[in-house]
């Protein structure tokens, strides 16, 4: 399990992050959410050992993170960084050989990897004769190579099209069964949605929301309550609590504090009854109740 | 240390796969080659045929006297003959009776000066026959040892030739030093401005990074050196200038290798330290400036070296480091230099060599993760908690 717990850091007078805590579990893939400037990055440099908390700490099964636990790891940074001039496939087996691996472990890899990532065809090529697509898929191969034991991925989707978004995503859920605790940020919500297992919201260098998809939608579920009754009569709603908003047939009932037995009442008076129940929010609309 | 040596290979392997790497070897070799040939273009032939008409004396004791230079004999059966093959150039001089020489303008001084020496030898040796005296006796009694030449000075007999090498020395440590070191400077932004040094640094450690990228750049810059030495002495052994090379010659080849290597990793560690405070090339140039400085200063004292070795200014700025790793080389090469005067250098760049390599490593671990603006010296050595390690 990885844990960061309490994380702060200034740029000089810019607080950049105010006490972050969370965790990511083996086998859980983990969505990190937030603003531009949020402090995302900075959390997964700290992370990653590449910048120094000013205080706080990041742990690996109860014991702070080491250079040697961090080698183990699979890393994507923000900004895109590989050798314009070197080849596809010697690029990623160097990688691999700085990380411990044989140059036939690397070599096999490797091969593996492009095959996974339909990358084969360009593996004699330089990696800047390569689209930024295909540069986004060598650097994920970069960070996957040596097998780690945990990934950190900094917006690894963005710039990407749909059909690599689904190849990397099938890579990343491939790792997690393995039982790889995966972090990756993103702004492609549906995208975290979809993939992840919890998500943690960090705005201002805080995090504002960290658990599983299910317990935020759960707990920020019991909001909107929505009612469709065909053939109402006009104004049924009247003397009702909460705020309405109604569209034909549709009412939204908001800030309902406790009257939902009241309302259904009501409806079943009014006509018939087609749907009743709480809306179970989208993580984009958690997401901007959460930082606003 | 295998990611030393790993990262050491990718140095190797991209920097020395470029077309501009094999071609500035193969001309920097091909030029060097041919600066050997030089003095002998110029020194004038070391081979004469010389034509005889008419029996000659002159003839023996000219083929006698010429040890360091080859003489082919033509005889022609009369002066016509004679003429015609000096204007066509078959012959570089004609005797004629032993009493004139047929030359196209003047006789080449070197043949003129042993034509008549031989003329002389011949003449003395007729003419003392003449007066009755046994010719074998003439001849032991006339042989002389030469003069003894002793310099009481330093040895000049090689000071023409030792400049010369002295100055194609100070030239090829010169580019030597300098381009390796841009390149690992240049190597150094790349890899910080690209963030790859973020995927690097969870790796490997620093200094096996730094270390692998000035030993590999640096493998490949010797690698140069030894090329170029080679051919410019294989060139001067085919030429026949070794011949008139200065003795210890290996010695000055030893010498070179052993300063570039202390030079190389001074100026490399400066320029790997000074790269990693920017994220830019364009900004490679500027931050590279003081460094460039001395690399230009340690340039103009060289040239000064190589024609004045035994100067004050020579002597000293041999032992200052890192001046010391262009200038003492130059001043091996271009005379004697004292034993102590060696040593003091030696000891004097060992120590400033490590002493950059310490302080540039912490420079270049602690700026090379911070991206963005310019880095400013001070806040590096200032602050040492930048990165956690």
């Amino acid at each position: 399990m990885i844990e960061i717990d309490d994380l702060h850091k200034r740029y000089g007078d810019k607080t950049a992050l105010a006490g972050v805590s969370f965790a990511v579990k083996p086998g859980e893939m983990f969505g990190f959410v937030g603003a531009n400037g949020a402090g995302k990055t900075t959390t997964m440099r700290i992370l990653m050992g590449v910048l120094a908390a000013d205080s706080g700490q990041v742990r690996r099964d109860g014991r702070p993170l080491t250079f040697e636990d961090r080698r183990k790891f699979g890393y994507m940074p923000e900004e895109r960084g590989l050798y314009q001039k070197m080849k596809v496939s010697e690029q990623v087996q160097y990688f691999g050989r700085l990380n411990g691996m044989s140059a036939a472990q690397a070599a096999k890899a490797t091969a593996d990897l492009l095959e996974r990532l339909s990358l084969t065809g360009r593996a004699g090529d330089e990696v800047g004769a390569l689209s930024l697509g295909n540069q986004q898929r060598v650097q994920l191969a970069v960070a996957l190579v040596h097998d780690p034991e945990v990934l950190v991925l900094d917006e690894p989707f963005s710039g990407l099209d749909p059909i690599a978004v689904d190849a990397l995503a099938e890579v990343l859920v491939e790792r997690r069964t393995a039982g790889v605790p995966v972090l990756f940020s993103s702004h492609q919500l549906d995208l975290v949605e979809r993939l992840c297992d919890s998500v943690g919201i960090i705005s201002a260098g805080r995090m504002v929301a960290s658990d599983t998809v299910e317990e935020l939608r759960a707990r920020e579920g019991r909001r909107l309550l929505k009612v469709v009754v065909r053939d109402a009569a006009p104004g049924w709603t009247a003397g009702l609590g909460g705020n309405i908003t109604e569209k034909g047939d549709e009412v939204l009932f908001t800030d309902v504090n406790g009257s939902d037995q009241e309302i259904l009442r009501a409806a079943t008076k009014a006509g018939t009854v087609e749907h009743f129940g709480w809306e179970r929010p989208t993580l984009t609309e958690i997401f901007r109740e959460a930082v606003a | 240390m295998s990611g030393l040596w790993l990262v050491a290979r990718r140095e190797i392997a991209t920097r020395g796969r470029t077309k501009a790497f094999v071609i500035g070897l193969v001309i920097s070799a091909l030029l060097v080659g041919a600066l050997a040939f030089l003095p002998k273009l110029f020194a004038g032939p070391d081979s004469y045929t010389v034509g005889f008409v008419g029996p000659s004396t002159l003839q023996p004791a000219l083929t006698g006297a010429a040890k360091d230079v080859e003489i082919t004999v033509k005889p022609f059966a009369d002066e016509a003959a004679a003429r015609k093959a000096v204007l066509d150039g078959d012959v570089d001089a004609v005797v004629v009776d032993d009493r004139r020489v047929f030359a196209d303008g003047e006789v080449d001084r070197e043949l003129g000066l042993l034509l008549e020496g031989a003329h002389q030898t011949a003449q003395a040796g007729r003419q003392l026959a003449a007066a009755g005296l046994d010719a074998a006796k003439v001849a032991e009694a006339m042989r002389v040892a030469p003069l003894e030449q002793v310099s009481v000075g330093a040895d000049t007999r090689y000071a023409g030739a030792r400049t010369g090498i002295a100055t194609l020395l100070v030239m090829l440590l010169f580019f030597q030093l300098l381009q390796p070191s841009m390149y690992v400077a240049m190597g150094v932004v790349e890899e910080k401005g690209s963030r790859i040094v973020e995927i690097l640094l969870t790796s490997i450690r620093p200094w096996q990074l730094l270390g692998g990228k000035i030993v590999g750049l640096g493998a490949l810059a010797l690698l140069n050196l030894v090329v170029v030495i080679v051919a410019g002495l294989g060139a001067a052994a085919i030429s026949g200038f070794a011949s008139d090379m200065p003795p210890g010659i290996g010695g000055v080849v030893v010498s070179t290798l052993f300063w570039f290597v202390l030079g190389y990793a001074f100026f490399a560690t400066l320029a790997a330290a000074l790269g990693s405070l920017v994220s830019r090339q364009e900004e490679v140039s500027s931050v590279l400036t003081p460094m460039m400085m001395l690399i230009m200063a340690a340039y103009f004292v060289s040239y000064f070296a190589a024609v004045e070795p035994g100067s004050p200014v020579a002597r000293i700025l041999s032992m200052i480091p890192p001046f010391s790793s262009m200038v003492m080389p130059v001043r091996t090469a271009a005379g004697e230099v004292p034993l102590w005067e060696m040593g003091v250098a030696a000891a004097l760049m060992i120590i400033a060599t490590a002493a950059v390599l310490v302080v540039g490593a912490r420079i270049y671990e602690r700026a090379v993760l911070r991206t963005g603006a310019r880095v400013k010296l001070s806040e590096v050595v200032r602050d040492g908690s930048a990165v956690a390690r």
